[in-house]
């Protein structure tokens, strides 16, 4: 037997099935997350000052927590349901840490929401809610309902999580400070789902091509959906025109890389 | 640390004499087990000049390190977002990394 010398924890010395057992697992998840969200109630340091924000953009913030409360919705209820279906341990074990996750992302902005004043959350999310984002939302659920893993998750963790990341990360750059916190463990989580989604069907579809053909008519029928709704959201937080190309490049490369354009 | 093949097939960044080699330090990226957070580093943007052992994760956008100089072929992982990839030469003669599903 062979020996080689590898330095201590370098991760790319794993092997591929080393890796893969390592990133889906509790254990990494819970070691992941214990180094963001420790010592930060509902997602922020006790420290952060709350900045003085006027009334029109308090009003546009609300409507983007308002939506992005629609999504977390559709992600975490998506999610929930595609554990049952993950053809797999390691695809089981990861989404059910995305649930907890989603839960997550849905109680930090339902308590920013009620920080800046939102007495009920819930009627002025119903009121606020952009209809295409509630109409994606049943589509997920629909495709989660069939029992379709693929199709379900290149919904969920490609359409909606690629745009959710770029979005979040540039609110996050022009954010008051407590949005600013709240964004920046979402992004941290963001980039697990995203990340999951594209390599989850990248490997399957390298395997068996085919798929492609499906999930080229289920892009065309939904990523327009949430690409409106996201722009509306840049729009709202006064992303710069850069902003917007932005969201629609890191959405395009995702799709080139999985062959689906 | 050495280990068997059992466990490691092959290095994925082949440990030849030539390359230099980097003492790496933890740059504040905390999404990580606290084992691994060398590894990884915020991106600056367009302005952020990458060292010879780093490369930019074309998922995420967070910078990948490495122990030792990267070169083309090499194979690194982003555990961030958990994808592998490949050292590439980009068209501006910069090194890259291109997912391998």
């Amino acid at each position: 037997m062979t020996t080689v010398d590898v330095d201590d924890f370098d991760p790319h010395a794993l092997t591929e099935q080393d890796f893969l057992d390592q990133v889906h697992s509790f254990q990494f998840w819970f070691d992941s997350v214990e180094g963001y969200l420790t010592d930060r109630p509902y997602g922020r340091p006790d420290a952060t000052v709350e900045e003085p924000i006027d009334d029109a953009r308090r009003d546009r913030l609300i409507t983007s927590l308002c939506n992005y409360c629609v999504g977390e919705t559709a992600a975490l209820d998506g999610a929930a349901g595609l554990v049952q279906l993950a053809p797999d341990r390691n695809s089981k074990i990861f989404m059910a840490t995305q649930v907890v996750d989603e839960a997550r992302h849905l109680e930090v902005f339902l308590h920013r929401l009620r920080e800046l004043g939102v007495g009920d959350p819930e009627r002025e999310i119903e009121r606020r809610a952009q209809p295409a984002l509630v109409d994606f939302k049943g589509a997920l659920l629909d495709l989660v309902a069939e029992g379709d893993w693929q199709a379900a998750v290149f919904a969920q963790n490609v359409i909606l999580e690629t745009m959710e990341y770029t979005v979040f990360r540039l609110h996050a750059s022009t954010a008051d400070a407590v949005t600013k916190d709240v964004l920046a463990g979402v992004i941290a989580d963001e980039r697990r789902h995203a990340g999951f989604g594209e390599n989850d069907l990248g490997r399957a579809l390298a395997i068996d091509p085919s798929g492609r053909v499906r999930l080229r008519e289920i892009r065309t029928r939904l990523d327009a959906m949430v690409l409106g709704v996201f722009e509306a959201a840049l729009a709202d937080i006064g992303a710069p025109v850069e902003g917007h190309r932005q969201l629609a490049s890191e959405y395009l490369d995702t799709v080139e890389r999985l062959g689906l354009t | 640390m050495t280990t068997t093949d059992a466990a490691v097939s092959a290095p994925e960044i082949a440990s030849d004499e030539t390359r230099r080699r980097f003492e790496l330090e933890e740059m504040g990226f905390k999404e990580v087990p606290k084992k691994w957070r060398k590894f990884y580093r915020y991106w600056q943007g367009p302005t952020d000049v990458l060292a010879p052992n780093e490369v930019i994760c074309p998922v995420c956008k967070v910078v990948i390190r490495a122990t030792r100089e990267l070169r083309p072929g090499d194979k690194v992982y982003c555990m961030p977002c958990m994808s592998r990839m490949v050292v590439v030469v980009g068209e501006d003669g910069r090194l890259e990394a291109d997912v391998v599903f």
